[in-house]
């Protein structure tokens, strides 16, 4: 049973810097892109990671520290064993002449989509953008891929300026319309990547976060208000229609006690 | 009429499928997603008077036969959950059940008190049963009949018109005493069972138990025969309607429940088990069922299985 847990040896730590590393997993799960995995750190936590690429025998997960479960993570060497449990959810359509727009972390999930259409034969536009050089995966590969166009915020790679300012020129450059607009990153970005499309009347699916425990619809810790979807179960992809069901975009997501925060902050005393 | 009505102390459910607690129960618009794929009535979250984040993950881990649990009761407390539940009764006709716990046997009373100053459920369920909560709180409150007798008497003080239903665990000696224990005590009707055990489950490469709490309740198909076996026991010995809760995925096994005397049915684990359709399918079963038999409702099918159950009810 997929659902249930199996523990692997990494087989391969790729360090694209400190706080950004590859892991090289026997491959025990078929993921789709956009899919994502659990992954259980013995004695610390488990947490979901997306799969960012697959080979014959591989896997690999793609992840950025940015709190004490992915610190834990970034601190594993060949042969520590992890657990795994998936892969959870729905991915992307695989449709020809898409567009791709990746923020930071969020091109990890976009790498695997890339290379299913390459493998597929199915042409692609890939915007990836980061804040800095420093926190672009796999930023060699992505140079060296044609369809591949750069952003950094502070201009240290490719284009300055962010993913979406690449967006009208990436679509006066092609010669037919993007068919589909698959995005994942940081939710402002997701959500201008949503306002543009509708603008230009482009069919969208995008990646989403909240936060997660069981991966199968069960806990209720995922539930979007509104039509109360399932992120781990019917996302983490969406597509616009089934966004359109959400009321809750703009708001601070609810943590793991399933409390939303308060939406305004707290007044601070001067 | 509709024949898979049912009525829980004096409250109709449309249909027997009430939605188990701690199952898509953190928030209005997942428990309308429930109601809407067919359920009879929802249940929330447990919640007490305090927010936790429950116990860090694995917190949840399927396996062959069933399920093991150990989310820790994690909640968002007893005032944000009455914010829910009114989000939900604004948007839904659904009878809503309010799952409350406490951490010792004066906070039952005190959530009770606080959610229902704020909100009026259909129903409150009080959840003297949780299994993997034990390094904390100790052995559940439903291993001991006196104590699960003074909780429903401190809540039901509390409840002014709203009837309570106690949820009850097969970690004791006699489930059906701690049942006669509860209804003594003014226990409107009976939830059963909670998840059982608590069960573990080690990968044998790291050496150690997979859930992070060691320990989880166990659910789903593993655990049918045991709730059909509690609720069996519960109806020969209190006239209480009950909640029949566990293991039920397919329609035969919502079926058995009513045949061993519940009047409604939980499903948690089948939610997994059989998506969200669970509900429409299981429902759509029972209102065929009940025309191929030539029968207006549920009522000649509950308790059925009890042979001259008539006589015995009342001395069990
Ligand atoms: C579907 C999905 C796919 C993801 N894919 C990737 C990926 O490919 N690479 C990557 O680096 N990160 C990915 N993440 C995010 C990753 O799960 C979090 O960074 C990680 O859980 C943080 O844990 P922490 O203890 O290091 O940080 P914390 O300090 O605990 O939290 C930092 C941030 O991560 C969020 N987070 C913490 N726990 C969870 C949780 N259980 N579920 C969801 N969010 C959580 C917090 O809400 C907070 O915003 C993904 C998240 C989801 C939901
Ligand atoms: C993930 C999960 C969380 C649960 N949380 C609660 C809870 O908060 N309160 C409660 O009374 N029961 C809780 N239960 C128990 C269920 O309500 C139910 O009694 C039990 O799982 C047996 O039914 P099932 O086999 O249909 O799941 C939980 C069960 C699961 C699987």
């Amino acid at each position: 049973m997929a659902d249930s847990m199996q523990t692997v040896p990494i087989l391969e730590v790729i360090a694209h810097q400190a706080e950004l590393k590859t892991f090289i997993l026997p491959r025990i799960l078929d993921a789709a892109p956009g899919q994502f995995v659990a992954v259980w750190l013995p004695g610390v936590d488990e947490k979901p990671f997306a799969v960012s690429a697959d080979g014959p025998e591989t896997i690999q997960i793609t992840v950025k520290a940015v709190g004490p479960f992915t610190r834990r993570l970034l601190n594993c060497r060949p042969g520590d064993r992890l657990g795994l449990r998936g892969p959870f959810g729905r991915g992307f359509t695989l449709m020809p002449d898409s567009l791709l727009i990746g923020g930071g972390i969020g091109n990890a999930p976009l790498r695997l989509l890339a290379q299913r259409l390459t493998e597929r034969g199915l042409r692609y536009t890939w915007l990836a953008g980061a804040r800095r050089a420093a926190d672009l995966p796999f930023l060699g590969e992505l140079q060296k891929n044609p369809a591949v166009r750069l952003f950094t915020d502070d201009g240290s790679v490719g284009h300055p300026g962010t993913v979406m300012t690449g967006w009208t020129d990436a679509l006066a450059a092609t010669p037919t319309p993007p068919r589909l607009v698959c995005g994942a990153g940081p939710e402002p970005m997701l959500l201008a990547v949503r306002e543009a499309a509708r603008l230009h009347r482009l069919p969208v699916e995008l990646s989403f976060e909240r936060y997660m425990k069981c991966g199968i619809g069960l806990c209720g810790q995922c539930c979007l208000d509104g039509s109360g979807l399932r992120l781990c179960v019917e996302g983490p992809i969406l597509t616009e229609e089934q966004m359109q069901g959400v009321t809750e975009w703009g708001l601070p997501p609810r943590g793991p006690s399933g409390r939303r925060p308060a939406t305004t902050p707290k007044a601070t005393r001067p | 009429m509709n024949p898979l009505a049912v009525r829980v102390a004096g409250v109709t459910f449309p249909s027997p499928l009430v939605l188990a607690s701690g199952v898509m129960g953190l928030s209005a618009s997942s428990l309308k997603r429930v109601a809407d794929a067919g359920a009879g009535a929802v249940t929330t979250k447990s919640c007490g008077l305090e927010e936790r984040k429950g116990h860090p993950c694995p917190t949840l881990l399927p396996f062959e036969h069933g399920l093991l649990n150990a989310i820790g009761l994690a909640n968002p407390g007893v005032d944000e959950m009455a914010g829910e539940i009114a989000e939900f009764q604004a948007r839904s006709s659904i009878p809503v059940i309010a799952s409350i716990f406490g951490r010792t046997e004066a906070e039952f009373g005190e959530a009770a008190a606080r959610l229902l100053a704020r909100v009026r459920p259909a129903l409150l369920e009080v959840n003297v049963s949780c299994p993997n909560v034990g390094s904390e709180f100790g052995q559940p409150f439903a291993a001991d009949a006196a104590a699960s007798a003074r909780i429903t008497g401190l809540v039901k003080a509390r409840a002014g018109h709203v009837p309570v239903a106690v949820k009850l665990s097969l970690m004791c000696p006699s489930i059906a005493q701690v049942a006669k224990a509860c209804a003594a005590a003014g226990a409107d009707a009976i939830t059963a069972i909670n998840s059982v055990g608590p069960g573990m489950l080690i990968d044998p490469h790291v050496r150690r138990p997979i859930l992070a709490n060691q320990v989880g309740g166990l659910s789903g198909a593993a655990i049918l025969p045991l709730a059909v076996r509690a609720v069996w026991d519960i109806a020969r010995t209190v006239p209480l309607p009950i909640i029949g809760t566990g293991g039920v995925a397919r329609p035969e096994d919502a079926l058995q429940l009513i045949l061993a005397g519940a009047t409604a049915v939980g499903i948690g684990t089948g939610v997994y088990t059989g998506g969200l359709e669970v509900f429409g399918r299981i429902n759509s079963f029972l209102a065929d069922w009940l025309d191929r038999e030539g029968l207006r409702s549920l009522d000649a099918l509950r308790g059925a299985a009890h042979p001259a159950r008539s006589q015995e009810a009342h001395h069990g």
